[in-house]
């Protein structure tokens, strides 16, 4: 039977294949995108098997590293197959734009973003912290290295900063992982069902830092927009649509469930720090004057947003997270593909140089325009059914934080508003004017309505989703939501 | 009259085999005229498998000493032979298209099989004089092999260097060992271990023994403050040599050094210990901040090596099952990755006919891609990224600082490893610099494809054991069961 190892197997076996054998250009490319239309195939076909009810499923549970107490333990429930999925979608996109945009030495950049795909999915799908740590800190690597081959002109900056920021969570996690494991009652294991609450204040917090830099959540964003300025947009794609899903889902999936007393203690200092960042990320994206940055920004206030609806430690919260995250996925990652197609068409996206876009080309302003909607959370909008539950959720908990945390959301529709005028209307002026790029069209196109439709589809049946995600979701938190007393 | 001790040939099998190897070398290369490449690299290749053959033989015996308990052969003896062994080939490969070797080929074969059997013999060492002539055994073939490209100013001085800072070390060490004896009245470890245990660790004469031999042997190992002739020594002696010496030595000196604190002196911890700590954290920060400024490979690998022996100290400091566990896995996972590294230095010094520099590895990626990954790959390992070997290493290591209440030093390593990325990422984004050449592959250099050999089999190494990692640490915990420590 196939298991979720096979989701995991299949990106990284094509990614070392490609490395190795030097197929032409373009054939390097369908080929990875065979691979990863293959893999969303699987992850269809597990979300059709999926029991809402059953809890962690389609797993593999095999003896690993013996004398360590590591075993390959690697599972999904609702919310990890909710991502997975994600990541499939937007891995699949990003390679059909790269394929499109031409990469040069495509082989090598289509087999790191596979590799990363692979490690994304270990994160997700594992129940062993060993597993989980392989894939958290696993895919710096082939991140890095697409930062410093493919990157912008700025890209050794960036890449310092994501590798410092990162890897000091991540190690800092792993001391507190060994704690944990070495610890376990039988001999060394690491299995995360063992370490339920056996983790004190101080692994905790090892776990937590490692989470909140990766989402990134306020004050530890500081990585984020080098990387999201320098990445070709099709690895920005995957960082902020899928990458930096890694820490936000950790919190949800691994850290409330393995830490509840501490998660109910110190909840209050996430939904501080999620809501100082929610706002203060909107801010500065309604300053910026490109679109890049922009989306960097508001992956700051969103990521800040959905980790605040973790540590509601509710009902409307923890869903509301879970579909945020998958929204926010499929908007920022599509968000970067235009903005980079942009770039590749005019060379630049910066507001000054840019306008009038919208006319005579409809395809561009119409995705944009469902895109940035979507964004701001137009009532109707996928978006805006995952916001709306995160901020009823923050009324059920102190009233006062539902009306501060409707203030971000207004925010959203200012900067998101204020992209759209730049490009799309005002008059056709700038490079826009004397460069008269044409109409967003096929390849590029391909790439980006995928994503687009997906958000769509998910705007007009939400519950489809929810439903599925629910009482994952709910089992998650559980354990804290009664150590807060909630 | 004096009576000849008796000597367990089978179980010295190993040793004699390597030093046999030298000297039928020797001879031969005064027969045999002009074949010296050839013939060094079959009689080294034979003589080497030999003796880890011999050893993987000797695994499952029960642990002896031999030679009036000179020599201790236990599994720890036996998981050394075959790490430096497998040094040795990997070295073997890595050299066989140098120049040097041509003209030398036999003395430089030679002279490495002397080194891997004075290793041997560390791990086998069960008393002060037995270590002593060890030690010097591989430390005098080490200076002249430093040496060895005679024509080249940075090789002499390189060997000399090492020379002169390498005796100091070993004077010290003597110096200690005779206090020890003064205190003890013996050599051996086990006795000194008798005779400490009894009398208490107050006395000044075996605190003073104590401090002169931990010197001596910090010498050895290249840890600050005595890491001085490191990046000299490395930075001068052949690239190949200088990969064997970061790979093998480390593995023998740090045996060395658990053997003597471990084994013969666990009594006086309270002397050792937090002196070692001391050292492995500044040892750590300072080396890898050392690294993190050199704009020459091979200085800046010397000191990551020396942040490396830093790492490993806290193994020591730890001790127990776990730690001694987790000091000779690590000192096998990090010994494919300097070889590997140094192996690609090689290369491009074939390329490029020049030292490496980040100047001169600018855009060189593109031009050799396999040697540009793998060396990734050893770097990643360097700094302890999953799936590498390196990962493991550091994960073991880490478990046992946590295990047994060290934590803090963990933390430390943690701050050192975030540091040692920095280097880390100049080496990749030097290679990879877009700006720097065109992305023509190059044309083969001479010697590439034992060369390449060498490398892909570091790559795998470095791979398969990370990613399976168990039969390695089970036999690292068998080998730490040689241990007093480690049982």
């Amino acid at each position: 039977m196939i298991t979720i190892s096979t989701l995991i197997a299949v990106p990284a076996i094509a990614a070392v294949v490609l490395l190795v054998i030097p197929f032409a250009r373009q054939a390097a490319g369908y080929l990875a995108l065979l691979v990863s239309l293959a893999v969303l195939g699987g992850v269809i076909g597990f979300i059709y098997r999926f029991e809402p009810a059953a809890g962690y499923q389609f797993a593999d549970n095999v003896s690993w590293i013996e004398p360590l107490g590591v075993r390959w333990h690697v599972a999904v429930n609702g919310v990890s197959l909710a991502m997975i999925a994600v990541t499939a979608l937007v891995t699949t996109c990003a390679l059909g734009f790269a394929l499109w945009a031409k990469r040069d030495r495509s082989h090598a950049s289509a087999a790191l973003i596979l590799m990363t795909e692979a490690f994304l999915i270990l994160v997700f799908a594992a129940r062993d912290l060993f597993a989980f740590y392989v894939g958290f800190e696993g895919m710096l690597i082939p991140l890095l290295i697409l930062l410093v081959v493919w990157g912008g002109a700025g890209r050794k900056f960036a890449t310092l900063q994501v590798i410092a920021y990162t890897a000091f969570g991540t190690l800092l996690m792993l001391l507190g992982i060994l704690y944990l494991g070495l610890t376990a009652p039988d001999g060394p294991n690491f299995d995360m069902a063992t370490a339920i609450g056996r983790g004190n204040d101080w692994v905790f917090f090892a776990f937590a830092i490692a989470f909140a830099i990766k989402s990134p959540l306020f004050p530890w964003h500081g990585w984020v927009l080098p990387a999201y300025r320098q990445a070709s947009p099709e690895v920005a794609a995957v960082l902020s649509g899928v990458a930096s899903k890694a820490g936000a889902f950790a919190f949800l999936a691994v850290l409330v469930p393995l830490f509840p007393a501490q998660a109910a203690k110190y909840a209050w200092v996430f939904i501080a720090l999620g809501t100082i960042g929610f706002l203060w990320g909107s801010l500065l994206a309604f300053r910026q004057r490109d679109g890049r940055g922009v989306v960097a920004y508001s992956s700051i206030a969103q990521m800040s947003f959905i980790v605040l609806g973790i540590f509601l430690l509710s009902d409307r919260g923890a869903t509301g997270a879970t579909f945020q995250m998958v929204n926010h996925a499929l908007v920022s990652a599509a968000l970067f593909l235009v903005v980079g197609w942009l770039e590749t068409q005019v060379g630049s996206d910066s507001f000054a140089k840019l306008g009038g876009l919208a006319r005579r080309r409809p395809v561009l302003a119409t995705v944009s325009i469902i895109l940035g909607m979507a964004a701001l959370a137009v009532p109707g909008s996928s978006v805006f059914a995952s916001e709306f539950l995160i901020m009823l959720g923050a009324f059920e908990y102190r009233w006062w934080l539902g009306v501060i945390v409707s203030l971000g959301v207004v925010l959203a529709a200012m900067y998101m508003l204020r992209w759209i005028s730049a490009i799309l209307h005002d008059r056709e002026s700038g490079l826009a004017g004397t460069l008269n790029p044409p109409d967003l069209k096929q390849g590029a196109l391909m790439a980006i309505l995928p994503l687009v439709l997906v958000l769509i589809g998910l705007s007009i049946v939400p519950a489809q989703f929810t439903d599925r995600v629910d009482a994952s979701a709910q089992e998650l938190f559980s354990a804290a939501a009664k150590e807060a007393g909630r | 009259m004096i009576k000849a001790p008796d000597v367990n040939w089978l179980a010295i099998a190993p040793m004699m085999t390597l030093m046999i190897g030298a000297f039928v070398l020797l001879l031969l290369a005064s027969f045999i005229r002009g074949r010296d490449r050839g013939l060094g690299t079959v009689v080294g290749l034979v003589a080497l498998l030999a003796s880890a053959g011999f050893a993987i033989n000797l695994w499952s015996e029960p642990a002896t000493t031999t030679m009036a308990g000179a020599l201790q052969i236990d599994q720890l003896t036996q998981v050394v032979t075959v790490l430096i062994a497998g040094c040795g080939i990997l070295t073997l490969f890595v050299s066989f298209g140098w120049n040097r070797m041509r003209e030398n080929g036999a003395e430089f074969v030679a002279l490495l099989l002397l080194i891997a059997a004075g290793m041997d013999l560390i791990a086998a060492s069960n008393s002060f004089v037995t270590l002593f002539v060890a030690l010097e055994l591989f430390s005098l073939s080490l200076y002249v092999l430093c040496a060895f490209d005679g024509k080249s100013k940075a090789s002499l001085e390189s060997g000399f260097k090492y020379l002169v800072l390498g005796t100091i070390g070993s004077m010290v060490l003597v110096y200690g060992a005779a206090f020890l004896y003064g205190a003890t009245g013996s050599f051996g470890f086990e006795a000194i271990n008798t005779a400490l245990s009894k009398a208490g660790s107050g006395d000044a004469l075996v605190i003073l023994g104590t401090v002169l031999v931990l010197i001596g042997l910090a010498f050895k190992i290249g840890v600050m403050p005595f890491h001085m002739w490191v990046a000299d020594v490395y930075e001068g002696a052949p690239t190949s040599v200088t990969g064997f010496m970061s790979a093998a030595t480390k593995i023998a000196a740090f045996v060395a050094l658990a053997r003597v604190l471990l084994d013969a002196l666990p009594a006086m911890r309270d002397t050792w210990a937090p002196a070692l700590v001391i050292i492995a954290v500044v040892t750590m920060i300072l080396g890898n901040i050392s690294a993190l400024v050199q704009t020459n490979l091979k200085r800046m690998l010397a000191y990551a090596s020396v942040g490396a022996a830093g790492f490993g100290l806290i193994a020591i400091i730890v001790g127990g099952a776990a730690g001694t566990r987790g000091l000779i896995f690590y000192l096998a996972a990090y010994a494919p990755m300097a070889i590997g590294a140094f192996a690609v230095i090689s290369l491009h010094e074939r390329d490029h006919k020049g030292i490496a520099t980040l100047d001169s590895i600018r855009g060189w990626g593109f031009q050799r891609p396999v040697a540009a990954v793998s060396m990734i790959v050893f770097l990643l390992g360097f700094a302890g990224f999953p799936l590498t070997v390196g990962f493991i290493g550091k994960f073991v290591v880490l478990g046992s600082a946590v295990e047994g209440n060290y934590t803090w030093l963990g933390v430390v390593a943690v701050v050192a490893s975030v540091i040692s990325l920095g280097y880390l990422l100049r080496i990749i984004l030097a290679m990879f610099d877009r700006g720097a050449k065109s992305g023509v592959m190059m044309a083969a250099a001479p010697g590439m494809g034992s060369l390449n050999l060498a490398i892909v089999l570091c790559l795998a190494l470095v791979l398969v054991g990370g990613i399976l990692p168990g039969l390695g640490l089970d036999w690292a915990a068998d080998a730490a069961k040689s241990l007093a420590a480690g049982r």
